[in-house]
């Protein structure tokens, strides 16, 4: 049997585990092909027009994989990987949404929801119906579990070692180049990671000779410190990791500035985004918000990515000579 | 300690929540129905993508603010829907442009029990728990009462003639109701505006032509006329029968008063047919009404929402395939500040006469079948 995986939403931040499980089940794992035009376009067809465009694309996915005639869609209804908190509601209704607006899909669809209280999500309580399902023994189950943890955690360490997310779903390890200029990328990793949806975004700023640090590469404890002076976290759980990477990111002297990337009509980062801009502000950290969608040009991108990293190297060029005045 | 709230829901504002806050001892600084000002206001100073509700807010507090309020009091939430959120973010601008004003931000006593009862113990003041016992008491049987009329108004407003006129009556009902002090005048008071609205003639059509329209989505949208364009008055000015899908009692019942809110979950029952489980924000309840309405012999169901709600997106999703199996007609209106009464006029108008034809053509065609 093939299970198709959009290369969608979490695919950037869970596949290694969803590889691990279903490979170790046996089963032949297929994913979509990374995101074109004709992917795009097919999503923003289908999917409500309102939605946002990692909806739109994931829709897309979706649509491509049923073209390649796989006999299951893993769609996994994320609910919450930490107590208290959800994910957006896009998240919660995804498996009703795809099965009551795409025809066709009804019977592919294999979903179970996933209530975890961390960000591992091999708990087996969450793999009862997939089980059913797919009529696997719980001992089996409970196997490719720890085998598909620990792959997982494998990929998470790496990332924190500082090898690039991209480099690591395809299988290989490779470092960032130390450029001069460090920026923080605060965004979710299916903005980050897609390269069509935000057209080559990492590459060009890598090109300009910038290292670029994300939420991923810290380890939980960092941004669980940064979250205590919250006394209410936001209710999305990836939203709350990028609050608690930003303000360490803003307070950190060894990052030059950050880059917000959001896409248009994105409601958590509606409320993220006063956050983060206020606090840039009292620390006096050059901050951008950018805003992608199915609409926005790559030249339109690329002259702020130019202005922005001009006006970081222009500041710590100014920063050089206060220091020499001063000595 | 001068208070503001944020404004919800046209006519339980200054009946029900000032009420309260005003019986309790406080001095209130009514909040402003929202307006082209506050509403500028409110866009102004608020996130660009921020929810159309939580920029018309900021807009009335702002408003309250500049004439004297010191404190908001409102509720938190535990989301996913942003409006949990609201307050924090509220606070957070309104603190950064510079205001001194306090927020007292009730969450879920489970949240943390002590901010709980300090919140608690602030709006309380001075005044015995008997005599705020008292006090919910009357705000909660007054609401329950004028929900109800407010039920009666919206259906019997299509077919009244002098609908200024009626109007008007509405109006000096909702302040008659403002006057009410004690839980026993209520009775009275009720009698009184029955009356009143019964002394309106009415052409009522015969059965088969009358036109039953639900109202379903977002619950501020859906519950504050000066933001949904008046959408219910639109409806019964096209002579067709309202009925919404959040009245502030029955929130109240739901969310708060244990064991009350039977109703409450035979909806969300019903929506479970779409939507397995609950997403946040009202979106199960929106399915569960509109297939209720079906049910109930309604013959559209408008649903409303503001640009880029998370929650009501998924319902969005949904409506075309519940559309076509319910074998209903929907109308999706997504509003902000960009949003024109003329289009939501048009629409509605366009919707309902398509509403209209379709049950024209029903009828005929049972008739040439029997």
């Amino acid at each position: 049997m093939k299970i198709g995986i959009p290369r969608a939403l979490v695919y950037y931040y869970y596949f290694p585990f969803w590889q691990a499980l279903f490979e170790y089940l046996g089963y032949e794992v297929l994913l979509s092909d990374p995101t074109t035009t004709h992917i795009l376009n097919k999503g923003v067809k289908e999917a409500t027009p309102e939605i946002c465009v990692p909806i739109k694309v994931y829709v897309g996915h979706v649509l491509d994989l049923l073209d390649k005639n796989v006999d299951k869609i893993y769609v996994p209804r994320f609910v919450s990987i930490r107590k208290g908190v959800t994910f957006c509601p896009k998240f919660l209704g995804l498996p009703d949404m795809l099965k009551y607006s795409l025809r066709g899909v009804e019977n592919k669809i294999l979903t179970h929801i996933i209530k975890s209280k961390t960000d591992d999500i091999s708990g087996y309580n969450n793999y009862r119906d997939l089980q059913r399902e797919l009529g696997v023994k719980g001992k089996i189950m409970r196997e490719a579990l720890a085998y598909a943890s620990k792959k997982w955690h494998d990929f998470r360490k790496l990332q924190q070692l500082g090898y690039t997310t991209e480099k690591l779903l395809e299988g290989q390890k490779v470092k960032q180049n130390d450029g001069g200029l460090t920026i923080a990328l605060l965004g979710y990793v299916y903005n980050m990671y897609d390269q069509f949806i935000n057209m080559g975004l990492r590459s060009k700023l890598q090109e300009m000779g910038v290292r670029i640090v994300t939420f991923e590469e810290l380890t939980l404890e960092t941004i669980e410190e940064e979250l205590k002076q919250f006394n209410k976290l936001m209710f999305w759980e990836f939203t709350n990791k990028i609050l608690g990477a930003g303000y360490h990111f803003i307070h950190s002297p060894a990052i030059s500035g950050l880059i917000h990337v959001t896409a248009f009509g994105c409601g958590p980062d509606s409320i993220l985004g006063p956050f983060l801009e206020l606090e840039a502000e009292k620390y006096n950290k050059p901050f951008m918000t950018l805003r992608i969608d199915e609409q926005t040009g790559e030249s339109h991108l690329l002259t702020r990515l130019e202005a922005f990293t001009d006006l970081l190297k222009l500041n710590r060029k100014q920063e050089r000579i206060k220091k020499v005045d001063i000595g | 300690m001068k208070v503001t709230f944020p404004y919800m829901g046209t006519t339980q504002v200054y009946a029900v929540y000032a009420k309260l806050l005003e019986l309790l001892g406080h001095e209130v600084i009514l909040p402003a129905k929202p307006n082209k000002k506050t509403t500028a206001l409110g866009v102004k100073y608020s996130p660009e993508f921020a929810c159309y509700p939580l920029k018309v807010i900021m807009g009335t507090y702002l408003d309250a603010i500049e004439r004297g309020a010191d404190t908001v009091v409102t509720s938190g939430g535990h989301g996913p829907c942003r409006a949990g959120y609201y307050g924090e973010l509220h606070k957070k601008i309104i603190h950064n442009m510079g205001k001194e004003v306090d927020f007292i931000i009730f969450d879920e006593p489970k949240r943390g029990y002590r901010q709980f009862i300090e919140n608690v113990k602030k709006v309380k003041g001075d005044i015995s728990w008997f005599r705020v016992f008292k006090i919910l008491k009357t705000v909660y049987y007054l609401s329950c009462s004028l929900d109800k009329l407010e039920k009666l108004f919206t259906r019997k407003r299509a077919y009244v003639k002098d609908k200024t006129g009626f109007n008007q009556a509405w109006e000096e009902i909702i302040k008659r109701y403002s006057q009410i002090e004690d839980v026993r005048e209520i009775e009275a008071v009720e009698k009184e505006a029955r009356d009143k609205l019964d002394s309106f003639p009415t052409v009522i059509p015969p059965e088969e032509e009358r036109l039953r329209i639900g109202v379903v989505g977002e619950i501020y949208v859906v519950m504050e006329a000066s933001v949904n364009n008046n959408i219910e008055e639109i409806l019964n000015s096209l002579g067709a029968e309202v009925e919404r899908s959040h009245y502030i009692s029955e929130w109240v019942q739901e969310s708060l008063i244990p064991f009350a809110g039977k109703r409450a979950e035979e909806i969300m029952k019903k929506g479970e047919r779409y939507l397995e489980i609950i997403i946040g924000g009202h979106a199960k309840q929106s399915v569960g009404h509109i297939i209720d309405y079906k049910e109930r012999g309604f013959d559209g169901v408008i649903h409303l929402k503001p640009f880029g709600c998370l929650p009501e997106l998924i319902t969005q999703s949904l409506l075309d395939k519940i559309s076509e199996d319910l074998d209903l007609p929907i109308l999706s209106l997504s509003i902000d500040e960009q949003t024109a009464s003329a289009n939501i006029i048009t629409r509605v108008e366009a919707f309902l006469d398509m509403v209209r034809y379709k049950k024209y053509k029903r009828r005929e065609r049972r008739i040439s079948h029997g």
